[in-house]
């Protein structure tokens, strides 16, 4: 089943450009030079339930405005959206009944109520019943472990706590469809390892889709089979990550250091290696196709040379991605 | 009814911010009186000076204000929307309510509620039936529900005025000062409107109906019979207001463009 449907989807803004001096701030009153600027460009998307999609880009990509047009807050400009079988936009209210959405950088919580008061008014606008809600909610605050947090007022909260009470906010009714737009953005290590478990949890458990955007690529390894890259407002890949991976890079980066110094001329020569030095006594050798070469080099250089650390470097995704960004690779 | 009871569940938990906060609370009551005291003063200094103005005496004049205070308290209330603009649109909080199933216009006046305003209604009985006394009124027992229905009526003319002034924010996010210009317009309707000139009158009958949260309801209540005409049309231009408001809001919030991050 489909989650989410978008076909053609485009969103303009309007914007104008202003021209320099006096003399072009009086003509601005008269006529205004506009410019459109498509910040989503005719992206098509299907997303099943179940799946936990990684939705990245630099800023400015295009990630904040789909997002947004996903969940109803904005009219896009043309195109068409399904999202759990209805049109955003049109049903706002009886739509957003179906979703949770956690914004990292903007609360969802009363700055000056205790956090329950918050679940509690939040339980009645989305008129969740008693039983629903003890049921549910005592999991989610368990697993989340904010139960001592139950009582504060929300502006006495550190940010990982305040933001795993904003996640526990947005699944009062638990939704079937979540939206997370940069959930661990500014957080320690212990709570954004705190926060993915929980969201594998609740995937396992409801079959809770979820859709992330972020700037922390080690989330979207940790949580997503499935990514989607956006640049300029368009989808330059959609698909698994590992194959990401392994389109992107080319061959594979081994990393001998020696005992001694070591010169050039000790090395193999082997087709398709290339050396480089890094410091004194090591040296890295770049594998351009065969991965069976891998062995045959282990092999080769540690016959010849005394040797103290061998260390084959996977390229992490972060570099992919920066490298797709740099080169403007295309990988449809 | 799930509104009625969402309005419920948020005062309640207003009522318990504002306990928490109490010096604030009873701070802002009394400047509030401060300021409607200023008024009366005012008022009490012109008729020092002459008997009328415009065929009205002072204790109708007090009375047209005292009258005029309660829809101002009840929209002060429950329609506190003039920072709508700095702080929904420019701060992008219309994000997060429109992300809750609930009219997001009824979200924005629960989440800025201000309870205590309610005080100057009573102020506002008190100014009345002062006035009353002076003047040897009767109150016929239906009088207190045409009192009610010229309430809701001139309630409902702010707040439409308002809320349309409001909406101007989804199409221009630029900064305006029409808001503190509205507040200082609105003042005029606490005085008989056949002291202003012809234009002024137009456009605070038909245009920015002011006259009908003070003057025009009041004067049923003075008996004075020429108003009687305008006095009864206050409820329909209190829900034409309101409607249109609405409408435009609405249409705003498909324009909506949100704030970047």
């Amino acid at each position: 089943m489909n989650v989410i449907e978008v076909k053609n989807l485009r969103k303009e803004f309007n914007s104008y450009t202003s021209r320099p001096g006096l003399a072009g701030a009086f003509r601005d009153l008269f006529t205004r030079n506009y410019k459109v600027h498509a910040a989503v460009d005719n992206i098509s998307l299907t997303i099943k339930q179940g799946e936990m999609v990684g939705y990245i880009g630099e800023n400015g990509a295009g990630k904040s405005t789909t997002i947004k047009m996903l969940t109803g807050i904005l009219t896009p400009t043309s195109g068409s959206i399904i999202v759990n079988g209805m049109n955003p936009h049109k049903q706002r209210e009886e739509f957003v009944r179906t979703i949770g959405v956690v914004f990292g950088q903007r609360s969802q919580l009363w700055w000056d109520i205790a956090v329950q008061e918050s679940f509690r008014l939040l339980k009645k606008v989305y008129r969740v019943s008693d039983e629903d809600y003890n049921h549910h909610m005592g999991h989610v605050i368990e697993t989340l472990d904010i139960g001592p947090l139950l009582d504060k007022p929300v502006r006495k909260l550190s940010l990982g706590q305040r933001m795993r009470c904003e996640l526990a906010a947005a699944l009062v009714h638990n939704p079937p469809l979540l939206f997370l737009d940069e959930p661990t953005i500014g957080l320690d290590v212990l709570v954004k390892l705190k926060i993915r478990k929980f969201l594998q949890e609740i995937n396992e458990q409801y079959k809770t889709t979820i859709l992330l955007t972020t700037h922390d690529l080690t989330d979207i390894e940790a949580l997503c089979e499935r990514v989607v890259l956006l640049d300029e407002g368009k989808i330059i890949y959609d698909g698994k990550l590992n194959q990401l991976q392994e389109h992107a890079v080319e061959g594979k980066q081994i990393e001998f250091e020696f005992l001694s110094e070591v010169p050039r001329s000790s090395l193999p020569r082997i087709e398709n290696i290339q050396w480089e030095q890094k410091d004194a006594t090591t040296w890295l050798g770049l594998i351009n196709g065969d991965e069976q070469m891998i062995s045959q080099l282990i092999s080769d250089v540690v016959q010849r040379n005394p040797i103290k650390n061998v260390r084959i470097n996977e390229v992490s995704t972060e570099e992919i991605v920066r490298k797709i960004y740099e080169e403007g690779m295309a990988l449809t | 009814m799930f509104y009625l009871s969402l309005f419920f569940q948020y005062a309640s938990q207003y009522l318990k911010t504002r306990l928490t906060y109490r010096v604030d609370t009873i701070l802002e009551i009394l400047s509030d009186l401060l300021s409607q005291g200023v008024n009366l003063i005012f008022i009490l200094i012109v008729f020092r000076h002459t008997a009328f103005l415009g065929g009205w005496n002072r204790d109708e004049i007090i009375f047209i204000y005292g009258f005029f205070l309660v829809p101002y308290a009840i929209f002060s209330s429950f329609f506190n929307i003039w920072d709508f603009n700095e702080r929904y649109i420019v701060k992008g909080e219309m994000d997060r309510i429109l992300t809750r199933p609930v009219h997001s216009l009824f979200q924005i006046i629960l989440e800025r509620i201000e309870l205590e305003s309610l005080f100057g209604a009573i102020t506002g009985l008190v100014v009345m039936s002062y006035a009353m006394a002076n003047l040897d009124l009767t109150f016929a027992w239906y009088d207190v529900l045409l009192f009610i229905v010229m309430v809701i009526g001139g309630t409902f003319i702010y707040a439409g005025i308002f809320i349309s002034i409001a909406t101007i924010g989804f199409w221009s996010d630029s900064r305006t000062d029409i808001m503190p210009m509205m507040y200082n317009i609105s003042n005029y309707g606490r005085y008989p409107i056949n002291i202003y000139n012809k234009v002024i009158q137009f456009v605070l009958t038909w245009i920015l109906p002011f006259a009908f949260v003070g003057v025009y309801p009041a004067s049923y209540f003075l008996n004075r019979e020429e108003w009687y005409g305008y006095a009864f049309f206050t409820p329909v231009m209190g829900i034409l207001f309101l409607g249109i408001s609405i409408v435009l809001w609405n249409a705003g919030v498909k324009k909506y463009r949100g704030a970047g991050n």
